[in-house]
Parts: C-alpha cells; structure tokens; sequence
C-alpha cells in the first residue's frame, strides 16, 4: 500500500472552489435575506453583483488550469460527471443572478441610463418576478456552493476526499464565508437598512461555524479511524502548522469568539458594536475559507495498492 | 467483439522495463518529461533479514465500471466494443477530472510543451497533435493489425500475457479465471481487466 499526494489540482483550482463557494452562498444568503427580512436593496445589489464577480474570477482561474480550456463547451456532454452538472449549476446561478439584480441595480443613479435601455416589459417582469427569482437564485447559490465538494469527492482512491462530509463541511463552509462576506459589506455600508441586518448575520455565521466544527469533528474523527489514505491525510494536515493555526484557531475560533462576544456582550445599538473586531471577525472567516480549501488539496492522498 | 485483458505474472518480471520503452516507441509518450503509459514498480518488501524485491509492472486497468469516464464531463474518455478505454484527443478538454478519479494513477497531461516537443522529435508523424491526457490504449492501432500491444511483445520473459478475455481458449482466460490471478484494489468495484499472479 502506498500513500502518495496528488499532483493533479493545485491552489488554481482551491481559488476556484473558494470562490464558488463564497459567490453561491453569497447569492443564496442575499436572497433568502430578501425573502424574509426585506434587506436594504442597495446592499443586496452589491452583495449580488460581487458574488457574479467572485464566480466569474473563480471559472478564470477553473479555465486557466486546463489544458484546452477553448474546448471547455464539450463539458456539457457527460451528465455522469460531476463536472457537467457544475457547468449547469453554474449557468442557471449566473442566468437568475443577472435576473435578480438587475432591477436592483435601479437604486444606483449613475446606472439609470443602462437600466432604461432594457425593453420596459423585460424590466417589468424582472421587476415583477423579482422573489420568485430570488427564491430560485438561492437554489442555485446552494447548489454551486454544494457542488465545489461534489467535484472534489468522486476520487474513488483518494479516501480523505471521496466521503460524503466533505460536501456537507464545503457548502457549510461556502455559506459561512458568504455570511461574513455579507457581514463585512453590511458593517461597511452607511446605510441604516444594510447596518440593521448586520446583527442576524453575525447569529448566522456563529452557528455555521459551530456547525463547521461539528462537521469536522465528525470528519476528522472518520479519517482518524482507519488505517486508510484519509489517516495519511488527515495525519499530514494535524501537523500543517499553517492549517492548525491559520484555518482552525484563526479562521474558526477566533472569528465565533468575537462573534459569540458581539451577540451577548456586544450592545444592541450600532453604535455599541466594536465595528473594526466584527470586520477583522469577517476577514478571518474568508481567510480561513481558502485556507481550508487549499489545505484539503494538498492533503489529497492516492492510496495505491502497491 | 472481444473483451481484451491482460495477466501479470508477477513471478516472472524482471524490472528490465524494456515494457516502458517499446510502449514509448511505439505510442510517442513523453519520456522527455518521465511521463510513461505504463510503469514498472520496484518494490522492497518485508523486514531484514528476511527482505526481498518485487517488480510489479503497471498500466491502465481498463476497468468495466470506470471512474474515469464518470468523471470525465466531455465524454472524451469511453470505452470501444473491445472494452478499451480510450481518450478522444480532439475531445479533452484537460480538466484532470479523470486523472483525479483514476485509482491506479494511469493516466498523465499530454501538456502543450510536451506537444512541441513531440513535433520536433517526430515532425509529420506525430500523433498527439493537441494537448490531452493520455494513457494506455492496449496499443489499439496494432490491434488492429493483428499485433500484440507492443510492452507484450516486447517482454522478455513473459510476464504479460494479452488477449481475449472472454475466448476460453487463450491463455489470458485460463489464468484470470484459474484463480492464481487477481485485480488491484478490488474492493472498489471497478472490475478491472488487468490481473496480477502474485510472486
């Protein structure tokens, strides 16, 4: 038996997989938020157009890491591979995120002029159907964001990667970094309506990353258990001073501290709020996101029967 | 219709990989680059005194339930009549989805550098004309032809015996069904139709 790191994906493809995960989540928490809190449409068109950028900039760098990324319209062949589904998930995002934003993009005067080139009719029914958009945009965030682990887990010999936690810790994780995302964008808006949800927010990411820490208590518990490639995995990234230290302590504990100080002790009023810790909480999180996904890259261990 | 497989008797191997070079010859793989279709292992075993060395040669499974082309989104990886996986060079789109989900690490970039390079070792007779990732074919071109793959017809001593799997008169038959013979990593699934007779 022999354990050996792949070669084959490398930080491009963490980028890519980061960021799908921090543009879907991001879409799926705008919408939701409109949904149910009626959120300060000039935040949510922020929150959306960033998140069409976060995908745009990750399927750059997904294309740059292939060999003939020309070609890349053949991956809507297969629907046995993963990957087409990623294509679809990724389109149908992209397609309700322009639809939902657009007539958001009406509070933004200096866009006026490109709004109303838009037929009126169009303009209306994107106006008209603008929830039921959102309730499909937050399908299509969930899915991109679940997809990410999806693509990752169907590596029948890397046995740290081909378990079905990992999905579950990468959308727990993409929903997390899409809240502290949102987070961030809310606390540096001047806009009373965007400050407002800031609070529900902050509750929202605690409880992912409490959810993240049981999801990786349950997972690291697994790998741990059997003398398989996942032990190797897990063993290598126990002893990656900067997974320890920069996802786990940095990028989970350190961000639900301050989060769990700000829900009891942090004061109701804006005003009371420790405006630039909140910040530094939300930064933490991003970081981490990406540090967990590059580390879990790097991690991936072949188990050979030789 | 055939079902081509191949058996390793692992008691016989040598390490000379003369396997690896007729493969390279014969396929145009970048040996400039070490990237190889197929490998020979050279493994220690045991605890001293008592050690000894094991060549285990390796190539593509060809597996019947492959992961490969599961993973693989442009249907550029699939399988002939004859149970061959094969790449459609001209299809691949070199996401390395495959060569992620491959478990027995055959599968490599054809990279465009390797591409140049090719060119300019082989001018007009090159054969990976765009960059792709490649693998073993079981030398279907010489199929074809009536010819063994060129690694069987090369190896000196008989350790790999290539044929139909499903004629119960060849030799690859009676020995992957004698029992002596088994697949790699078999409690995934992947059936392979490569097997090994252990030394």
């Amino acid at each position: 038996m022999t354990f050996v790191h792949q070669e084959v994906w490398h930080w491009q493809i963490a980028t890519y997989l980061f960021l799908g995960g921090l543009g879907g989540a991001t879409f799926a928490i705008s919408a939701v938020l409109h949904l149910f809190e009626g959120c300060d449409r000039k935040m949510l068109s922020v929150a959306v157009m960033s998140s069409i950028a976060f995908l745009v900039i990750g399927t750059v760098f997904l294309l740059a890491d292939m060999l003939q990324p020309l070609k890349a319209i053949y991956a809507l062949t297969n629907p046995r591979s993963w990957i087409f589904w990623g294509v679809v998930f990724i389109n149908f995002y992209f397609v309700a995120a322009i639809a939902y934003v657009i007539p958001l993009l009406e509070e933004w005067p200096m866009l006026q002029p490109i709004i109303q080139k838009i037929p009126a009719p169009i303009l209306g029914l994107l106006e008209r159907f603008n929830k039921l958009v959102a309730l499909g945009g937050s399908a299509a965030g969930f899915l991109v964001a679940i997809y990410t682990g999806l693509l990752i887990s169907a590596a029948p010999a890397i046995n740290f990667w081909n378990t079905p936690a990992l999905p579950l810790l990468f959308v727990i994780s993409g929903f997390s970094t899409g809240a502290a995302w949102l987070l961030l964008l809310s606390m540096l808006s001047s806009n009373p309506g965007a400050q407002a949800i800031s609070a529900k927010l902050e509750q929202l990411d605690a409880m992912l990353i409490v959810t993240e820490l049981i999801i990786l208590g349950a997972y690291f518990n697994f790998a741990m258990f059997l003398p398989t490639g996942a032990r190797a995995s897990a063993e290598f990234l126990f002893h990656s001073p900067v997974f320890i230290v920069g996802f786990f302590v940095a990028g989970l504990l350190v961000p639900l501290a301050i989060e769990t100080w700000g829900i009891f002790f942090g004061g109701h009023s804006e005003k009371d709020k420790p405006k630039l810790t909140m910040l530094l909480a939300s930064a933490l999180v991003l970081v981490g996101g990406y540090l967990l996904r590059i580390y879990v890259l790097k991690a991936g261990m072949f188990q050979y029967p030789w | 219709m055939a079902r081509y497989g191949m058996v390793m008797d692992m008691r016989t191997c040598v390490g000379c990989q003369a396997c690896m070079a007729a493969c390279s010859t014969e396929n145009q793989t970048p040996f400039w680059s070490e990237k190889f279709r197929t490998h020979v292992e050279d493994k220690e075993t045991g605890t001293f005194p008592d050690v000894r060395r094991v060549q285990l040669p390796r190539l593509c499974m060809h597996c019947e339930n492959t992961p490969c082309l599961s993973a693989c989104p442009t249907g550029a990886t699939h399988m002939n009549k004859d149970g061959i996986v094969l790449v459609n060079y001209d299809r691949c789109i070199g996401c390395y989805a495959c060569c992620i989900a491959c478990p027995y690490d055959a599968r490599y970039a054809y990279d465009s550098e390797d591409v140049a390079r090719e060119r300019e070792l082989y001018g007009k007779l090159v054969t990976h004309d765009v960059p792709h990732v490649d693998k073993c074919t079981f030398c279907v071109q010489r199929l074809s032809e009536k010819l063994e793959p060129a690694c069987v017809a090369t190896c000196p001593t008989h350790t790999r015996i290539f044929g139909d799997l499903d004629d119960r008169k060849s030799e690859v038959h009676k020995l992957a069904a004698s029992g002596k013979a088994q697949a790699l990593n078999q409690g995934l699934g992947t059936s392979p139709k490569v097997f090994y007779i252990p030394s």
